[in-house]
């Protein structure tokens, strides 16, 4: 309180500050540096709605986009093709097991004389490579006109020289005895160009065989006649099948091509519109005349395909009771447990196509051309479509599943193989290890995410996957379901490199969790006595627990959202992992979101639905990424009580 | 230096320290101490920050141990009777017999049940009902099962701050201590707090021996029976509360108690 005698003269402090003060631009410099670092703080901020601006403008019309398409689909007839064609597919993997059992049953009689006309043959091919030259040159001079006696005899001496040496140098199988071998020899030695019938011993050997697999053929007869006429049904109803999708394709292509030309047209009336030169307007709608185009008849030619309902419907009823009748005569007994065991399995599985089969006959009725594609129906489409196919001549579809299905198994055994070691090593570096240990640990793991990706890749290939091929080879890990594994490339392989790469992170920021249990907690547990081992599992884990989940999040994060080492060598199969082959799925190859990004987006036109398509698969894996980040924060708020 | 209580002692000390030097590294912290902490009283240590009271308390229970460098070098300290530094001795054992209270409460981020049961599970004890017995006692002990008993299964860290000192006092006595060591125990808590705790280590003198560090002497005369005074290290004075307060001995304990130092 300022009493009215004293004079009004401003404070010292205030008179110092105000001398100092200068602006720049009319703003005071603090402020000035004040908003220099907070525009750099905000960077991030705009950057990151960027992305999801850019992210959303290009995929969100992705579903309108895929609406025609699947419009098109649905009016050209191409689905009402489908409803047929797709579940006919399984009649080839079930004559595909068919011929593996009939191969296998003929094998049991025939299997030794084809080994010896095989092995036989091969040895003939040997010589005859060894011996290319002279005989090549020998042919030569046989065919020159007018031929040179002296020299056809200097070039038959020759290659039967050749002949004689490479025939002896041969290494013969044990399944031939001593004359056969020396006969083999004296007929090899004696092979000129000229004499195409085969040697006698190898003629032999060819009529055994075939005699071996006629006498197979008619001890096996009921199977192998079963699978010829398994296979024969398919034809008449694929026939009638083939012909529809023709005209179905054709009408598509009409109806995709009448589009583009009135899309095309469209536009030029609008520039023409615009154009304010008249010269230029009157070219513009000129071209824009000549552009149309007439438009399809979709109903009429959709009624040329549902014209043939019954017909279909007709073959595939019969399709149906002759598969059925192939499955009654299956005879029980095959050569092999193995055929055995494959000719059950198609025995019971032709019931149950014949029953898809006749059940989506049924649909063939109730299908209506002019049904209109809902947009619910198009987001289920993509989220839960079994089908990824691009260019493709008849559809392409754009399903979700495989590509989620592939990413989810890769991180999850990524996070199963990686949570183990990194915790464990987080303990054992922060609680256990001496100062040099840590010394040592610590900047070595943290080097492994130094290293790129693509090297990583590189050794995935090169080297975990033939070391898993080589281990799942061993004979005492049979057990081992998906034993022995068929292909190098699979999600295992994947997801060991990935989990390398997530221990660095998981570690550090496990570490880190166990770093900041109070110093206070650790105190009362060892004055109570505690072991060190006590301690370490009773206290400083469970107290730093949700650092720990946290940092398994991030790691998860990190995992889902690498790219480079899932293209490389996740084996990139488009297909949803076949979960029926129990754990061992985990051996086959699969794709994943940010593969196919990486891998598809280079090749397709710029705003096409495939372009728009794999933008969608970036906001959902960008989606994916936010949930995972957001609930380590969330896990790791939930759980710190000592920093509340 | 040292000064012998004059009362004369029917139960053997509990702790006696014997001649002893104690190092960190090569500076030494405290010079030839003497000490005999009787049996069910409490005892003080008080004296001027950076004297060595707290490192005296933690070599009872050799919570220096764990300081890579620390080392006693001369001398001997006797829990009820037994060098705690034999070789044949279990320190989990003696850190059973010897409880402790820090500075800060510092409960574990568990249930109320859990933080007192969990001086009895690492030692092996399985059986709920031992273990819902000793709950009970040693928060009784505590004067807490009145204001817990009907959430013992939440956080401890949701208790204030004079609760989670007391958990910390029940959690250390619930393994059934002959010693129990605090370190400063209220010098984080507010006054009526520090009340309780007060009033409670009169209740605790009846069941076991404590010794207890505080730079407050108001509460070394309030708590304790035997008052030590350390300085620089050494032992300056040794004698019942009463006396010390009132008539010491030692020229460097008046001025200390006079304010003439701190």
């Amino acid at each position: 309180m300022n009493s009215p005698t004293t004079p009004s003269r401003p404070p010292l402090r205030s008179v110092l500050l105000r001398s100092r003060k200068r602006t720049i631009l009319g703003v005071d410099p603090q402020k000035l540096i004040k908003y220099f670092f907070g525009s750099n703080a905000s960077v991030a901020i705009i950057v990151l709605v960027l992305i999801m601006v850019f992210l959303l403008r290009e995929g969100i019309d992705f579903l309108p986009t895929y609406q025609r398409e699947l419009q098109t689909y649905r009016r050209a007839g191409l689905e009402f093709c489908d409803i047929i064609d797709q579940p006919l597919q399984r009649n080839q993997a079930l004559s595909s097991s068919l011929r593996q059992a009939v191969s296998a049953s003929l094998e049991t009689l025939s299997k030794t004389a084809r080994d010896w006309r095989d092995a036989a043959f091969l040895l003939k091919r040997q010589v005859e490579d060894k011996t290319a030259r002279p005989r090549e040159s020998l042919t030569q001079a046989l065919e020159k006109t007018p031929p040179a006696p002296e020299q056809i005899e200097v070039f038959r001496r020759e290659l039967g020289e050749a002949s004689a040496a490479a025939a002896k140098a041969l290494d013969y199988p044990a399944v031939f005895g001593t004359a056969e071998r020396e006969q083999l020899q004296r007929e090899f030695a004696a092979l000129t160009p000229e004499v195409t019938d085969l040697p006698p011993l190898l003629q032999t050997l060819a009529a055994e065989f075939s005699a071996k697999d006629r006498e197979a053929r008619t001890k096996f007869a009921s199977l192998v006649q079963a699978q010829e006429e398994f296979e024969e049904a398919t034809e008449p109803l694929q026939e009638v099948v083939d012909e529809l999708k023709a005209k179905a394709l054709e009408t598509k292509e009409k109806a995709v091509e009448f589009d583009v030309l009135e899309t095309n047209r469209l536009r030029l009336l609008e520039a023409a519109a615009t154009e304010t030169d008249a010269k230029e307007k009157a070219s513009l709608t000129k071209e824009a005349a000549e552009s149309v185009s007439e438009a399809v008849n979709l109903e009429k030619s959709i009624q040329e395909i549902t014209g043939r309902t019954a017909e279909l419907r007709e073959q595939v009823e019969k399709y149906a009771v002759v598969i059925e009748k192939a499955a009654a005569v299956l005879p029980q007994d095959a050569g092999t447990g193995a055929a055995r065991a494959l000719v059950n399995e198609v025995r019971e599985g032709i019931p149950a196509h014949a029953r898809e089969m006749r059940a989506a006959a049924a649909t063939l009725e109730g299908w209506r051309w002019d049904k209109p594609v809902s947009i619910f129906s198009v987001i289920g489409a993509f989220f839960f479509g079994t089908q990824w196919i691009t260019n493709s001549s008849w559809q392409d579809f754009f399903g979700f599943v495989p590509l989620l299905s592939g990413s989810l198994v890769i991180a999850a055994i990524a996070i199963l193989i990686a949570t183990p070691v990194s915790v464990v090593a987080a303990i054992y570096t922060n609680q256990f290890a001496s100062e040099r240990e840590k010394e040592m640990i610590k900047p070595v793991i943290e080097f492994i995410q130094a290293i790129p990706s693509v090297v990583l890749g590189f050794i995935g290939i090169s080297l975990v996957g033939n070391l898993i091929k080589d281990v799942s080879e061993w004979s005492w890990l049979q057990w081992v379901p998906g034993f022995p594994i068929q292909e190098r490339l699979n999600m295992f392989n994947a997801g060991c490199l990935l989990a390398f790469m997530a221990v660095p992170t998981m570690f550090s920021l496990s570490e880190d969790a166990l770093n900041n249990v109070p110093r206070a907690y650790i105190d009362a547990s060892d004055a109570l006595g505690a072991t060190k081992l006590q301690t370490v599992f009773r206290v400083i884990v469970p107290a730093g627990i949700s650092g720990i989940l946290s940092a398994i999040l991030l790691g998860l994060g990190r995992v889902v959202g690498e790219t480079m080492v899932v293209l490389l060598v996740a084996g990139n199969r488009i297909a949803i992992p076949d979960f029926s082959a129990g754990p061992g799925v985990i051996f086959h190859p699969a794709h994943t979101l940010t593969g196919i990004i990486a891998q598809e987006l280079g090749e397709v036109s710029r705003g096409s639905s495939h372009w728009q398509a794999l933008f969608m698969v970036g906001i959902v894996l960008f989606a994916i990424s936010l949930l995972v980040n957001w609930c380590a924060r969330a896990v790791a708020r939930r759980f710190e009580p000592h920093k509340a | 230096m040292s000064a012998e209580p004059t009362a004369k002692t029917t139960p053997p000390p509990v702790v006696q320290v014997r001649d002893m030097d104690f190092c960190y590294g090569d500076s030494k912290a405290l010079f030839d101490i003497n000490l005999k902490v009787k049996y069910h009283r409490v005892t003080a240590l008080i004296g001027p920050s950076g004297c060595g009271k707290s490192t005296l308390l933690r070599c009872i229970n050799r919570m220096n141990d764990r300081v890579p460098s620390a080392r006693v070098t001369k001398g001997e300290v006797l829990v009820k009777g037994k060098n705690i530094h034999d070789a044949d001795v279990d320190l989990t054992q003696l850190r059973k017999q010897v409880g402790m209270v820090f500075q800060k409460s510092n409960p574990f981020p568990k249930s109320i049940y859990e933080n007192v049961a969990y001086g009895l599970r690492i030692h092996g004890e399985k059986n709920k009902s031992v273990l819902d017995e000793a709950v009970e006692r040693s928060l009784t002990h505590a004067a807490l099962w009145e204001e817990l008993k009907d959430r013992l299964q939440a956080n401890a860290l949701a208790l204030s701050g004079g609760q989670q000192q007391r958990l910390c006092i029940a959690r250390a006595i619930a393994t059934v201590p002959d010693v129990l060591l605090m370190d400063e125990p209220c010098s984080a808590l507010d006054p009526i707090s520090t009340l309780k705790i007060e009033e409670l280590m009169h209740q605790l003198a009846h069941e076991f021996t404590v010794v207890i560090v505080t730079h407050n002497m108001q509460q070394a005369v309030r708590v304790s029976d035997y008052t030590a005074f350390l300085h620089l290290g050494k032992l300056v004075e040794f004698a019942p509360t009463e006396e010390l307060f009132t008539n010491p001995r030692e020229k460097l304990t008046e001025a200390y108690l006079r304010g003439t130092f701190s």
